[in-house]
């Protein structure tokens, strides 16, 4: 029981991170959480579902291609309610991204439809280690965030795009004044940011079906895990998604499962009065 | 021991070996400074002397890592920034901090709302004092109903003066008050200043430009590197070597913007 | 020099004009028109709530629903308990409302902005979890039942008209206290903490204690929003009180404008007007409603009011400026 849980746990706890990541990477370029990081995951899930179950083909291959439909996604995404408001008040940068959440929570239920779905699981079945029964797909989950966590780290650390991103991250100004396209390398982020939330919706499918709200109450719990690692830190938000999952799981096991999603902003709040800035906090002092 | 040598008064701030660090630099180390009601300080030094950390630790903004610091001869080391604020500290940004969303009525009006907030304040008679005031800041012609952005950046740097003048405070902290004004309107910074002394008001003064340290202070503290080099009246501080070489070994260029 | 011009002008025509439309309304329309007209109203109430802890005080809270269910559950167990008459209800939610807020703004506003808003989302995530499980206090998942309406001194709300005349002068009252409070030491200390936060401390203003304020003031709305909303509505599920009606008050107040209570009225008529207007449509309603959002946060971010005074002041520039080229 303990192993299954705590297998489990760190499954659902990785999305999270990595739903959270992709939210702490737009965060980190342009200063805004996004409210709609939860639609992506579903939508993600849904062109999975698309190239998986109506096309019939390969798992793999269909979060690959629902990975490049979510790029585009993210773009537009970025084009329609980020760039065009990038000057206003961070206020309507939040409620138009709450718009864009009803859009594609709605675009969703009209072209899907309201009925929980699923699609194939990465390996079906189970393993038994140290006397538990682990499904494979927990396993496959860990695997793959892991592997897109790497990628991630990659990307950005090691190629030129993501020099670029990084560099638009730290100071839009300065970029543009040596010659990169400030445009381009926020498209960039906000596309590889839905990438990401999407194959974990594509994997988090076959565990808790597909529905066009599943994004709302993930989304929920990526903030949480956000809020734990402390802003605007990547590892900060692998782990609070550990956090997060860990105690989802645990707690529904063994305390209330009534209580299970109270619990997780419980710990969240009770963290936060003990640990105002989270996990990871950076160091940024007002100048008077 | 004062150097005007009048005893019979106290003082209303001390500060009595005050030290902070951030990491490894020292931004003020034993820093000893009294002000009495009614006379203006002038605080300068090269840029990264330590001049505006020395506000925020008076003010608390900063926590002071050692020594004390006394208003009214009450330790007041351990209080809140709103707290001192209340008693009496009223402080101006080296750029202002005003509530750009507001009206100037508003953003002027906030200076009499703390004098109410006091515990022994005595309420602003609005229609005698403001006039006063704006005129002192040459500010008597703006319409009070117009938004923060119609005024210039000086206006608005005057404007968080007459503000803080509002407020009645005791003690006045200026951070670089005169910084980035023409000469009209630094000659209305050092009307505003009178009137502060006027009112039995003591000041600190941090200012580069030294046309104005030297004419209106009555007393002057050099800082370098979080030291204190040396306090004493206006010609002596002139004539110090070790200032001199102060501001020449920092770059003399950096003192002068 | 030092008189200034009062501008409540719009304030009055406007009061004016919704006293003349309530006035009215009822008498030609059919109930159901009316019972919206109370809903948008006690809605109203809710953005007011978020218009001064979000346009006045700058603090983004997602709990406002949350407060509103908690308003509506006070009344609605001493009501149906018979604890005390309607007075006591609705002054048991607004004050038991205020208190709780000002209490959970102690601990919540150590943290800041985005913290703050985070930790909102998740109180919201557990009054709803509360309202579903704590049977005893919300009547569960079923709801709580037959809940009797107002009584005041021998008149009763039973038509729907008389519980909107309720419900508007409640409205009446909340809006000319928030003026008051905008115009007063109270409310200017709200907004320079919303501007300058530093500036505020500089100004003495001790920013926990008044931010807990403001989250009172906005629970007592949102409470005596809750009270309005037993009474009218007669039965309270834990599905009105959501994370995504929360979400709702935010779109509403930033449609409007979050400048002034009128930005609120605006926002929760507009929004009201598209859900009953394109009813028909119901389908595609919400898709709609999405890319509305979208498209007034892109070319006006200051919301409906806001932009029109930006706009009037333009125009009054240019003629004054026309009229100085006359001359």
């Amino acid at each position: 029981m303990f192993i299954q849980l705590l297998i489990s746990g760190i499954a659902v706890g990785v999305i999270y991170g990595l739903i959270a990541m992709g939210m702490v990477l737009i965060f980190r370029t342009v200063g805004i959480m996004n409210f709609a990081q939860g639609d992506f995951l579903m939508f993600g899930g849904y062109f999975a579902y698309t190239f998986n179950q109506m096309f019939g083909l390969n798992i793999v291959i269909s979060l690959i291609l629902a990975a490049l439909c979510m790029g585009v996604i993210g773009v537009i995404f970025m084009r329609t309610s980020y760039w065009a408001l990038r000057k206003a008040q961070a206020k309507a940068i939040i409620v138009s991204a709450m718009g864009a959440s009803i859009v594609l929570r709605e675009g969703a239920r009209h072209i899907w439809g309201a009925i929980p779905l699923t699609l194939d699981r990465v390996k079906e079945g189970s393993v038994v280690l140290a006397g538990a029964t682990i499904q494979w797909q927990y396993v496959a989950i860990i695997g793959i965030a892991l592997l897109m966590m790497l990628l991630v780290y990659f990307l950005l650390e090691k190629t030129f795009i993501g020099n670029i991103m990084q560099a638009t991250a730290q100071d839009q100004y300065m970029s543009s004044l040596v010659g990169i396209p400030v445009v381009v390398s926020i498209g960039l982020t906000f596309a590889l940011s839905a990438v990401i939330t999407g194959i974990c919706g594509g994997l988090l499918a076959p565990i808790f079906f597909l529905n066009n709200t599943m994004g709302t109450m993930a989304g929920s719990k990526a903030f949480a895990a956000i809020v734990i690692g402390g802003f605007g830190s990547v590892p900060g938000a692998i782990i609070g998604g550990l956090i997060v999952g860990l105690v989802e799981q645990f707690g529904g096991a063994y305390i209330s499962s009534t209580y299970q999603l109270a619990l997780i902003y419980i710990v969240l709040i009770v963290f936060l009065m003990f640990r105002p800035k989270g996990l990871f906090q950076e160091k940024i002092q007002e100048k008077a | 021991m004062n150097v005007l040598g009048n005893t019979e008064k106290n003082p209303k701030l001390v500060l009595s070996d005050v030290c902070k660090n951030f990491g490894g630099v020292v931004a003020a180390r034993d820093i000893n400074l009294e002000i009495f009601g009614g006379e203006v300080v002038g605080l300068i030094g090269p840029n990264g002397a330590g001049k505006t950390t020395l506000i925020n630790l008076i003010t608390g903004v900063y926590k002071v890592d050692k020594g004390k610091i006394y208003f009214k001869g009450k330790d007041i080391t351990a209080q809140a920034t709103y707290q001192r604020a209340i008693q009496g500290i009223g402080r101006t940004f080296q750029h202002p901090h005003l509530l750009d969303r507001c009206d100037i009525w508003t953003n002027i009006i906030m200076g009499s709302d703390m004098a109410a907030r006091k515990k022994h304040g005595n309420k602003v008679d609005l229609d005698k004092v403001l006039p006063e005031l704006l005129e002192c800041a040459g500010l008597q012609a703006i319409y009070l109903d117009d938004p923060m952005s119609k005024l210039s950046y000086g206006q608005q740097k005057l404007l968080e003066v007459v503000r803080v003048l509002l407020s009645q405070p005791d003690i006045l902290l200026l951070d670089e008050p005169a910084a980035g004004l023409n000469n009209r309107e630094t000659q209305y910074v050092s009307d505003l200043i009178r009137y502060a002394v006027k009112h039995d008001i003591g000041v600190l003064l941090i200012e580069h430009s030294m046309e104005l340290v030297m004419s209106i202070c009555d007393r002057i503290t050099v800082l370098n590197f979080g030291h204190q080099i040396t306090t004493g009246l206006p010609e002596e501080v002139q004539n110090n070597t070790e200032v001199i070489e102060a501001y020449l070994g920092g770059g003399l260029a950096d003192a002068e913007d | 020099m030092l008189a200034r011009k009062k501008r409540n002008t719009p304030v009055i025509v406007i009061t004016a004009f919704l006293i003349l439309l309530i006035a009215v309304v009822p008498q030609f329309t059919s109930t159901y028109t009316v019972r919206i007209l109370s809903v948008a109203l006690i809605n109203y109430l809710c953005v007011l709530s978020v218009y001064v802890l979000l346009g006045l005080c700058g603090q983004n809270s997602f709990a406002q629903a949350g407060f509103w269910g908690i308003g509506a559950y006070i009344a609605g167990n001493i009501l149906t308990k018979t604890f005390g008459g309607s007075l006591t209800a609705f002054v048991a939610a607004v004050c038991g409302t205020a208190f709780l807020a000002f209490i959970l703004g102690f601990a919540f506003f150590r943290l800041r902005q985005y913290y703050f808003t985070f930790a909102s989302i998740g109180l919201m995530t557990i009054l709803n979890v509360l309202f579903i499980n704590w049977v005893d206090f919300s009547g569960g998942a079923l709801g709580m039942k037959e809940i009797p309406t107002f009584q005041l001194f021998g008149f009763s709300a039973d038509s729907e008209t008389s519980k909107l005349y309720v419900v508007f002068a409640v409205c009446l009252v909340a809006t000319f206290l928030i003026l008051l409070l905008f115009h007063s030491s109270l409310g200017r200390s709200f907004m320079a903490i919303r501007d300058n936060e530093m500036a505020a401390d500089s100004m003495g203003i001790n920013s926990l204690l008044t931010k807990s304020i403001a989250f009172a003031i906005s629970g007592a709305l949102c409470g005596a929003a809750g009270a309005m909303w037993a009474s009218v509505s007669g039965y309270l599920s834990y599905q009105s009180f959501t994370y995504n009606q929360s979400t709702i008050y935010l779109v509403m107040i930033m449609i409007g404008g979050t400048g002034s209570p009128i930005g609120a009225l605006i926002g929760t008529a507009a929004i009201t007007i598209l859900q009953e207007g394109f009813r028909s449509l119901q389908d595609y309603m919400q898709l709609i409603y999405g890319i509305g959002v979208i498209i007034l946060m892109i070319f006006q971010p200051e919301g409906i009011w806001g932009g029109g005074k930006i706009l009037y002041e333009r125009f009054r520039k240019h003629r004054e400026k026309s009229k100085v080229s006359a001359v």
